[in-house]
């Protein structure tokens, strides 16, 4: 494990290197991502107010707003660039390179986004986290922030992470197919945005439809996190959904290192 | 007669760069089909973001379902519209003046906005295209629309300056990026504001509603002209105010973008 660390630890430096020469620009795509938060946020107070109820299918408003905010949270921390990287470097050619070199394919991109993701955690963690306190702080009149909530539902953002690194990694390698790789990854995005409860909660959904996306691994990615921050999910179901998401979590890291192993034998890269 | 006949080359070039494009697209039909499936997928998924809602609800702030999806609708072709023709923009912000490649154009015998939006056609707007018109289809037999020739007029004329209203806010912050080299992210920061535009503005509150109206008046968009056809209103203030609206936007971007080619120092080398 140490050997392992002091192997990849200056990409992790040459990724937080990295966002930190971007961190401006980075301000100004999150300030724009979360312009929709407040959209949904109006969206669902006119929601609230023309229904006459106190709570939709289960959830109260400030439910409601918590799960807009903490949404948008986690799908910006766990997202994964991966899908991208590995397609563009399939596309030029530039993975052979990778090949040659007697270190993991998978981890130097990996440890490289953990050190991206240090920029989102310092500049969107915070206040949107301090934002969703001080609003339910508000509302409720009484402080809603629980230290046990939260520390699981980090847990299970890391989980999260892992699993969306290694199913985009397996996504990236549709390079193979596509070259279209701005089209597909948009598309891809859309899909799992909502199959992961990015758009709505997927306590929404009609019975045996929910039920298969609680199942599926896109329910990991998003949903279970954030039910677990609002405090929707007891022991037992907490259990479970980490129980899940480790699974979920094997299942890509197994199936990408079968692509990787095989492709690596059939794989030709044009020029040279 | 000097001026028609540059419009009329004008036109001709275009026709010519969108034959091309055209070309391209033949030659890479699945890339196409992908990125206007993406554009598909991503309305698709919004829509069914509503119809859960209005699942449960009867109306929202008393506009019903199919008057919502006629806003949405119509704020998706302007959209698509600017999509379309000026995507190029956005690589101004991006890498053209960052990487020194806006000196090409400046060696082109048209004006270099022109030369910069001709460039790319974005087939991939067909997508949004396709939905909004679809969305409108849907809508219109449920809403009380009349269809007249002043009605048909007033429509096109709203679509028109709808899309110079993109274009605009694409135009000034794109600018941007000849003095301060990449613009890209405020361009995105500026763009995603038209979101707010898909729905009723009555449901934001008094600030926000001040900013997509007066500031950056995306709401001038879809809500102002889609609602004057539905629900009636002022058509000088709803659709007067569109092309008010556009004609100063492009106005200032037009300006910005002629100073900022003058203060266009080239990359290095």
């Amino acid at each position: 494990m140490r050997k392992i660390l002091k192997i990849y630890k200056p990409f992790t430096h040459a990724g937080v290197l990295l966002a930190a020469q971007y961190r401006v620009n980075f301000v100004f795509f999150i300030l724009g991502d979360v312009l929709r938060c407040f959209i949904n946020y109006f969206l669902w107070h006119a929601v609230f107010k023309s229904g006459g109820a106190e709570t939709f299918m289960g959830f109260s408003e400030i439910d409601m707003v918590s799960y807009i905010f903490i949404s948008f949270l986690t799908t910006t921390l766990a997202y994964s660039d991966g899908a991208y990287a590995v397609g563009e470097e399939i596309r030029d050619g530039s993975i052979a390179m990778r090949m040659i070199k007697p270190i993991r394919f998978d981890l130097a991109f990996l440890f490289q986004e953990l050190g991206e993701r240090t920029m989102s955690l310092l500049l969107a963690f915070l206040p949107l986290v301090a934002g969703v306190e001080i609003f339910r702080f508000f509302a409720t009149g009484r402080f809603a922030f629980n230290l046990w909530f939260f520390l699981l539902y980090f847990v299970s953002l890391v989980l999260a992470y892992l699993i969306n690194f290694y199913f985009n990694v397996c996504f990236g390698y549709t390079a193979f197919v596509l070259k279209n790789l701005w089209g597909a990854n948009f598309m891809k995005d859309c899909i799992v945005g909502f199959l992961s409860g990015g758009i709505i909660p997927l306590a929404f959904m009609p019975g045996w439809l929910g039920t298969a996306l609680n199942l599926l691994p896109f329910a990991s990615l998003t949903y279970t996190p954030v039910m677990i921050y609002i405090g929707k999910l007891d022991g037992i179901a907490i259990l479970l959904s980490f129980g899940l998401q480790i699974f979920w979590l094997a299942f890509f890291f197994v199936l990408q290192q079968v692509i990787w192993n095989a492709s690596v034998k059939r794989m030709s890269v044009q020029g040279g | 007669m000097k001026r028609l006949s540059k419009i009329h080359r004008m036109f001709k070039l275009h026709r010519i760069f969108i034959k091309q494009d055209l070309k391209r697209l033949m030659e890479y039909k699945i890339d196409f089909l992908t990125g206007a499936l993406g554009m598909l997928v991503s309305q698709a998924v919004e829509l069914v973001f509503l119809s859960v809602i209005f699942a449960q609800i009867p109306s929202l702030e008393g506009w019903t379902f199919t008057q919502i999806l006629f806003i949405y609708g119509f704020a998706l072709l302007p959209k698509a519209i600017d999509h379309l023709f000026t995507d190029n923009l956005w690589m101004i912000g991006y890498t053209i003046i960052r990487k020194g490649e806006f000196d090409k154009y400046l060696t082109r015998p048209v004006s270099s906005l022109f030369a910069v939006t001709v460039e790319k056609f974005q087939i991939d707007a067909f997508g949004e295209l396709f939905v909004g018109f679809v969305l409108l289809g849907i809508s219109i037999p449920g809403v009380s629309l009349e269809i007249s020739a002043l009605n048909i007029l007033l429509f096109i004329v709203a679509l028109f300056f709808s899309t110079f209203i993109y274009t605009g806010v694409k135009l000034i912050t794109a600018s941007v990026a000849f003095w301060t080299k990449r613009s890209g992210q405020i361009i995105y920061m500026f763009y995603m504001i038209n979101e707010f535009s898909k729905y009723p503005t009555t449901i934001y509150n008094k600030a926000v509603r001040f900013i997509v109206t007066y500031i950056v008046p995306f709401a001038f968009t879809a809500f102002f002209p889609a609602s004057y056809f539905i629900v009636g209103g002022n058509p000088w203030y709803n659709i007067g105010g569109t092309v008010v609206m556009a004609v100063l936007l492009m106005s200032i971007g037009i300006f910005l973008w002629n100073r900022g080619v003058k203060a266009y120092e080239s990359a290095g080398s």
